[in-house]
């Protein structure tokens, strides 16, 4: 990796350091809020998933598509880069900075589970193939925007994976092997966890390799 | 900006003449000596704000009037007329007359011939 | 071949409403060329071609002796970019910019950085978002010209400048030409300025190369010829003749190849010889072009 896309990738994080930051702070603070009451848990834990959810919104929008719209992609298409450069730069630049929140906000959920006693340990395979899915399914809207050629599509890229967030709660936890297992006291780690998981990682390997043999191989940048 | 001369784009006059006209005012005002070293082109054309190539015109028509003398690889310096620019002159004027002289003799004109046309031609010189 | 800074030989980019056709561009080091066209000619297609961020359909593209698009990150190495439609990072100041682009270039100068923000009256504080268009211009200039590039590429950079800010911006990259390893490609509308710097110039319309040339000998070239034909004398017949206008007696003609002794026979009838400037043998060869086009 040349020193420009690495310097495009610091570029990106410091850019974006302000959702970085209040995201991270918002998904510590929402397992917090779950820690106080019934009530407490079900509004962190809806704060919890909305701040994933939209911290990977506004970075898929804000960090490719304005780009576009106020011309600083000229500025940066200026710099001794080639397409596939840039392409690489935004694509792990843009992962980089949900990795930081997601991390964070995934880290606080799995110790809040763990260590209180009031959160069963068996909630951890549903939480674990929560996380994992939350940041595959950013690694798609990633890919969406970085081959979209229009608002409108990196758009409708968005809203249908914000749909699917709320199906993959509920399908997942209509699965009998997650479902049984769930608030029991042990994590039960089982065939269906790991199918489930080796799905989430296919697609976020998947979403990843795309932009490389598409966006990269565009001859018309601008 | 380069400080003394002036080029103005809505003076009727092209660029090249102007800058030509400037120096030439002041070589003849003697503000610039006999043997002063002229701005290299580049340096002049920058410090005008002005291109290159109209720079070069203005300085290879001085040359060729004999007010400055340009060598080759050490700059341009304004010509002592009593010196090496009036020697550089009369070689030039010597090869001319000789290529003169080469093809009066092939179109087969007299000496009257050429000496007449040589006349005309410093009357046309004299009309513009 | 090689030696060349820019050099486009026969290159067509092809869109739905626009093709850009045979453009054939060369600029040599120490040169400025002057790259005027009407909007919508395809300045800013060619200037894109030239740096790699879209490809022709035909013809080939070499800069800086490296081919374009495949090797453009080696060329923009070296390769100074500015355009009036071109905006910096939204979220970070003046001063960030410098950092950054001095971390990429190896080339760049810190105290010519600081003169040229002195000289820009620009602070490197300020977030690039509260920029006028005027500063954003110079801004991105300055970024250019600190890490003093082979090859500049301006694209209409003095557009929305005031005439102060003109002046400073045209010194400072003048200044560049004091170096005759470095060339400048300055595509713009104000023909004046064009006229003024420019070593070569080159005219396009349409998506057509309609003429390149020296800059003097274009204005060699050019002239408007005003005779008074009294009546009963025939116009003369004029070569080069591009446009011809008549009003009564007096018949006034644009000539592409003017020379002295053109007018020489016609001496009694000529009232007055003019010199052309650039934007009227621009307007007047796109015009003649046109036609002939059948446009």
């Amino acid at each position: 990796m040349n020193t420009v896309t690495r310097k495009l990738i610091a570029k990106e994080l410091y850019v974006n350091r302000l959702f970085i930051v209040c995201a991270s702070i918002a998904g510590i603070v929402s397992v917090l809020l779950c820690t106080t009451s019934k009530v407490g848990f079900n509004v962190g834990a809806l704060i919890w998933i909305s701040t994933i959810v939209a911290v990977g919104v506004m970075l898929a929008l804000y960090g490719i598509m304005n780009e576009r719209k106020e011309n600083s992609l000229l500025f940066v298409m200026s710099l001794p880069l080639s397409i596939p450069d840039y392409v690489r730069a935004k694509q792990l630049g843009l992962a980089a900075c949900f990795a930081v929140p997601w991390l964070i906000s995934s880290a606080a959920a799995l110790i809040f589970v763990l260590a209180h006693p009031g959160a069963p340990d068996g909630l951890l395979p549903y939480l674990v193939l929560l996380c994992v899915f939350l940041f595959s399914n950013y690694s798609l809207v990633l890919c969406g925007a970085l081959h979209a050629r229009s608002e409108a599509v990196t758009s409708a890229v968005v809203i249908v994976t914000n749909m699917a967030v709320t199906l993959f709660m509920f399908l997942l936890g209509g699965l009998d092997e997650i479902n049984k297992y769930m608030w029991g006291p042990t994590p039960v780690w089982n065939h269906t966890f790991w199918a489930v998981l080796a799905a989430e990682l296919a697609t976020l390997a998947l979403a990843f390799a795309l932009p490389w043999f598409f966006a990269a191989r565009r001859r018309d940048f601008i | 900006m380069y400080s003394g001369i002036h080029i103005s784009q809505t003076d009727e006059r092209p660029m090249y003449l102007q800058i030509l006209e400037q120096i030439r005012q002041r070589i003849a005002a003697g503000d610039w000596p006999a043997g002063k070293e002229l701005p290299s082109i580049r340096a002049l054309a920058a410090g005008l704000a002005v291109s290159v190539i109209t720079v070069k015109r203005a300085y290879l028509d001085l040359e060729s009037e004999g007010v400055i003398v340009t060598r080759h690889g050490k700059g341009s310096f304004v010509a002592d007329v009593n010196g090496l620019a009036g020697e550089l002159q009369e070689e030039r004027l010597t090869e001319h007359l000789t290529a003169a002289a080469q093809l009066a003799r092939g179109l087969g004109l007299t000496d009257d011939d050429l000496a007449a046309r040589l006349r005309r031609a410093k009357r046309d010189l004299e009309k513009k | 071949m090689s030696d060349k800074h820019i050099s486009m030989q026969s290159v067509r980019k092809t869109y739905r409403f626009f093709t850009l056709d045979d453009l054939t561009l060369e600029l040599e080091p120490g040169q400025i060329i002057g790259f005027v066209g009407p909007n919508g000619a395809g300045k800013s297609t060619t200037i894109r071609l030239a740096l790699g961020l879209i490809a022709p359909d035909a013809g080939e593209i070499r800069v800086l002796g490296h081919e374009i698009p495949r090797d453009q990150a080696l060329a923009k190495r070296e390769i100074g970019f500015v355009s009036d439609t071109m905006r910096l990072l939204p979220q970070a100041t003046l001063g960030w910019h410098m950092k950054f682009v001095a971390s990429i270039y190896p080339g760049w100068d810190d105290a010519y950085a600081a003169s040229l923000v002195k000289c820009f009256n620009l602070r490197t504080e300020q977030n690039v978002r509260s920029l006028s268009s005027g500063e954003h211009v110079k801004a991105t200039l300055l970024l250019a010209l600190a890490r003093r590039p082979k090859l500049l590429i301006l694209d209409e950079p003095t557009s929305g400048l005031d005439p102060v800010a003109r002046h400073e911006i045209i010194s400072e990259f003048m200044d560049v030409l004091r170096d005759d390893s470095r060339s400048i490609l300055f595509s713009s509308h104000n023909t004046v300025d064009v006229e003024r710097i420019s070593d070569r110039i080159t005219f396009i319309d349409r998506g057509r190369l309609v003429e390149s040339d020296d800059k003097e000998r274009f204005l060699d070239r050019w002239r408007r010829i005003r005779l008074q034909l009294p009546p009963g004398t025939d116009e003369p017949r004029l070569p080069h003749v591009v446009g011809r206008s008549v009003d009564g007696q007096f018949v006034t003609l644009t000539i592409d190849g003017y020379s002295d002794e053109l007018l020489a026979p016609f001496g009694a009838h000529v009232r007055e010889v003019q010199r052309m400037n650039l934007e009227e043998i621009f307007v007047a060869t796109v015009m003649h072009h046109r036609e002939v086009r059948g446009q």
